[in-house]
């Protein structure tokens, strides 16, 4: 090992220098922490899951659940995140979610296309047997 | 405003999308200069984080200026330059209180295994990140972190998650003076491991990965030993002859759960999904370090459950220490550091790019493609 490997070895030797150490500090409210905590307000549907007891003040509102995806989301945010079923079903409304933003994106152009295909073929049979 | 958005496993692309608002008296928006990409966005990106929505922007290590202020923030001005924690911390909870901002239960309802946390999905509380123009920074008098005067915002840039991180990897090994440290993963989280590790006084640290440029660049950045484990035949015989046959005294897991190392495990964990990723390197750690050694982890997994020898652990008499980085009580300290030229943080950037290039950036990264080691992300008004 080299006698000094880099700039500063070890200057944080002592562990009471290092900012984790402990764990777990005496119980002290944070620099700028302002108390008590306003609810905040929003008309987007935000889930909880079902072993956390109450809502938290604050929470990211976005992207909202939506088609059967949010359903799925729904279904699952029904279990406690201890039981492996809420998160597999999570994975499973992430896959329907893509696929349904999949579909609606190419919906505008495939629905027509499909409509003038199906009437293309009716009119060629029709003229066919004719 | 412009920002990356996922649109499923392995698609990201940048959109335009309606400007964050503030939401709370306690938010302020800032106008973001610096967005990094993380390996842990790799996670979010491959569709292994549950609960990840089509048009959620990630970024939770990212650097701006304050635009616009809530009615009850009060140590922040307009135009103030901050780097912001990835952990939203109310500074008030039982867990703040305590300094464990990792675990805040004010800022995330969709689950207890983390608090608030920008861009990382819907399971961390369904908050965009920073890889956009604009984002909204709940708690804002709690979390940010003034850059000084004369400092580069992107020598503070990874104040917000990898520093910490890394060092906090090192500090759970425990290390008392003269330790025999392992570092498994070369990346931007294990670089700042083996750094801080020199810090705390190890005795010696080997740097282990698959990818040869990022072991050399350990080499030159953090003046480690180094092991490719792909040219080796068993990486954990090999490390333990190193030691006397015992083994290290201290483990890093700097991977997390996409490692490489293991068809089985990948087989099961990315593939099937029968497990949550690939927990090869966690595995390697307790088989390696020696018996009554510290394994730390601070290589991200997801829920439910991993195959892992616990048993081994628990015979072996090791500690294992783990967490998500409690960052804010770091991000003075560090920052010191960099000041004054122990920690070159900025050392660590090899890529640069405009936020239009983003999915760009994002391949570069994943594929490990062109010594890519860390990448930036500039917002176009930066």
């Amino acid at each position: 090992m080299p006698d000094r490997p880099i700039p500063g070895a070890a200057v944080d030797l002592e562990p009471s220098s290092r900012p984790g150490v402990p764990m777990e500090r005496a119980p002290h409210p944070m620099a700028g922490a302002r108390m008590p905590i306003r609810p905040q307000h929003s008309d987007v549907r935000v889930f909880k899951h079902k072993g956390r007891a109450g809502f938290p003040p604050v929470f990211g509102t976005a992207q909202p659940p939506r088609g059967l995806s949010g359903l799925l989301r729904k279904v699952a945010y029904g279990y406690p995140d201890h039981w492996a079923r809420h998160w597999m079903i999570l994975l499973l409304a992430d896959r329907v979610d893509v696929w349904e933003h999949r579909l609606a994106k190419v919906a505008p152009w495939a629905v027509p296309t499909a409509g003038v295909l199906a009437f293309t073929g009716v009119v060629w049979r029709k003229w066919a047997r004719a | 405003m412009r920002a990356l958005t996922y649109q499923g496993p392995f698609r990201v692309r940048v959109e335009n999308k309606p400007d964050p608002r503030l939401e709370h008296p306690q938010d302020v928006i800032l106008k973001v200069t610096r967005a990094a990409i993380c390996g842990s966005d790799l996670h979010l990106l491959h569709g292994l984080v549950p609960d990840t929505r089509v048009g959620h922007t990630f970024g939770h290590e990212f650097t701006g200026v304050v635009e616009e202020l809530g009615s009850e923030v009060t140590q922040l001005r307009k135009g103030d330059r901050v780097v912001v924690p990835f952990n939203i911390s109310c500074g008030t909870c039982f867990y703040c209180q305590r300094g464990l901002t990792a675990s805040c239960e004010n800022s995330n309802p969709s689950s207890d295994v983390a608090c608030g946390v920008y861009g990382y999905s819907h399971t961390t509380g369904g908050y965009d990140g920073g890889q956009a123009e604009y984002v909204r920074v709940p708690f804002a008098d709690v979390g940010p972190l003034k850059i000084p005067d004369g400092m580069e915002d992107e020598e503070a840039l990874f104040l917000g998650d990898i520093l910490p991180t890394g060092y906090m990897g090192a500090e759970m090994g425990e290390i008392k003076g003269g330790e025999t440290v392992v570092v498994f993963g070369a990346g931007p989280v294990g670089l700042f491991a083996m750094r801080s590790a020199w810090l705390m006084g190890a005795g010696r640290v080997i740097a282990v990965d698959c990818v040869q440029y990022r072991l050399d660049f350990a080499e030159r950045y953090a003046k480690v030993e180094t092991v490719n484990f792909r040219e080796v035949d068993d990486i954990v015989l090999y490390l333990k002859d190193l030691f006397d046959g015992r083994g290290p005294d201290v483990c890093i897991d700097a991977v997390g759960m996409e490692a490489e190392g293991s068809v089985g495990q990948r087989v099961l964990g990315l593939g099937l999904k029968l497990e949550a990723g690939a927990p090869t390197v966690l595995t390697w750690c307790i088989d390696t370090v020696r018996k009554g050694g510290n394994v730390s982890i601070v290589g991200v997994y997801g829920p439910p459950w991993n195959l892992m020898p616990i048993g081994t652990a628990m015979n072996k008499g090791l500690t294992l220490r783990m967490n998500q980085c409690n960052v804010r009580r770091y991000m003075t300290h560090l920052l010191q550091h960099i000041r004054e030229g122990r920690i070159d943080a900025k050392g660590i950037i090899t890529h640069r790019f405009p936020l239009e290039d983003a999915p760009k950036a994002y391949h570069l990264f994943a594929q490990k493609q062109d010594g890519c080691v860390k990448c930036v992300l500039t917002p176009g008004h930066a």
